[in-house]
């Protein structure tokens, strides 16, 4: 209990402590979020839209960011007000990882072994890097079920640092998209739908962001 | 034969993650008697991601908060506070279980429903 505490106290000072001395221009906003959730699309679409440039790779296989990507000093403006700040696309959060998953999608067994024990280090790099956050954007497939404990853990412990966020409800392109479910589920959070893959929303989620911060 | 074990959360309090770790990897599922704090279940997300193997894929874990369950008043908020500082835990519980084994758990606010 007592230990507990003083982390928290602990994470809490370091947070504040962090805004305080950080410029500006370093401000920090990490994507989060479940597995193959579009965390790299949204940062690409991101990219794209205010660089003109992608950020990483994409693909259906799971566990295709297994690195910290980050691309520095990306300018969002809106009415006369802009933001810049650098972009940090982390791994996909799981609980488990199984080298199997990768085989069904035809990769090599030898290969997929590596992609597991690749990802597995990338979950841990993520988890790490919470700390380091001045702003989260937490990625939510809105075709699937919102309440799981990988979203649940995500969003506790940035509630435990103080960070602000965003839930960004991503693939509402889908026809199963559901933002409603994600809103009930998380009640108290702000959660804007976007398509990260058309780009439907991403004016109205460029308002959201600057708003935040 | 299926193997579940209830331990009480005094056990995990300290960050010691060794013991129940590996009772998952031999395929026990566990039942912890309290909910774990958000920065304890990251913690034991990163331990788990440190002994993933080609044999062990991971684990499976959702929480019951008791204090969640029902619209409670002030009153009953600020009684369960103090029980909560008595006890030194969160009043719910944590179900943990090898990802080989439970395939899925599904929760809303007042139940866990485990698939194996």
């Amino acid at each position: 209990m007592v230990l507990r505490h003083l982390r928290r106290i602990k994470n809490k000072f370091a947070s504040v402590v962090r805004r305080i001395f950080r410029k500006k221009k370093d401000v920090r906003i990490g994507l989060y979020g479940p597995v193959n959730s579009g965390k790299t699309t949204l940062a690409n679409r991101i990219c794209m839209d205010w660089l003109g440039e992608e950020l990483g790779k994409v693909s259906v296989i799971p566990h295709e960011t297994r690195e910290i990507q980050i691309k520095e000093r990306v300018t969002v403006r809106d009415n006369g007000k802009s933001l810049t700040f650098n972009l940090v696309d982390t791994p996909g959060i799981a609980t488990k990882i199984d080298f199997e998953d990768f085989v069904k999608f035809g990769v090599k067994r030898k290969d997929a072994k590596q992609r597991a024990k690749e990802a597995t280090r990338g979950v841990i790099e993520a988890i790490k890097w919470l700390d380091n956050m001045d702003m989260v954007l937490v990625v939510i497939d809105s075709t699937k079920n919102p309440i799981s404990q990988v979203n649940i853990t995500i969003l506790g412990n940035l509630d435990a640092r103080n960070t602000p966020l965003l839930i960004v409800s991503n693939k509402i392109d889908l026809k199963k998209s559901d933002t409603t479910r994600i809103r009930n589920a998380f009640p108290g959070y702000e959660v804007i739908g976007v398509s990260a893959k058309t780009g439907a929303m991403m004016n109205e989620f460029y308002k959201m962001l600057l708003k935040k911060l | 034969m299926l193997r579940i074990k209830l331990i009480p959360y005094e056990k995990l309090k300290r960050g010691n993650y060794s013991d129940l770790l590996k009772d998952l990897k031999e395929g026990t599922i566990i039942i912890v008697d309290a909910k774990l704090t958000p920065s304890e279940e990251a913690d034991l997300i990163e331990e788990t991601m440190k002994i993933i193997s080609d044999r062990f894929s991971g684990i499976e874990l959702s929480s019951l908060e008791l204090t969640e369950l029902k619209d409670t008043t002030r009153m009953d908020r600020f009684r369960n506070l103090i029980i909560e500082m008595i006890l030194g835990k969160r009043r719910g519980l944590t179900i943990i279980g090898p990802a080989k084994i439970i395939r899925k758990i599904e929760k809303n606010p007042e139940e866990l429903l485990l698939y194996m």
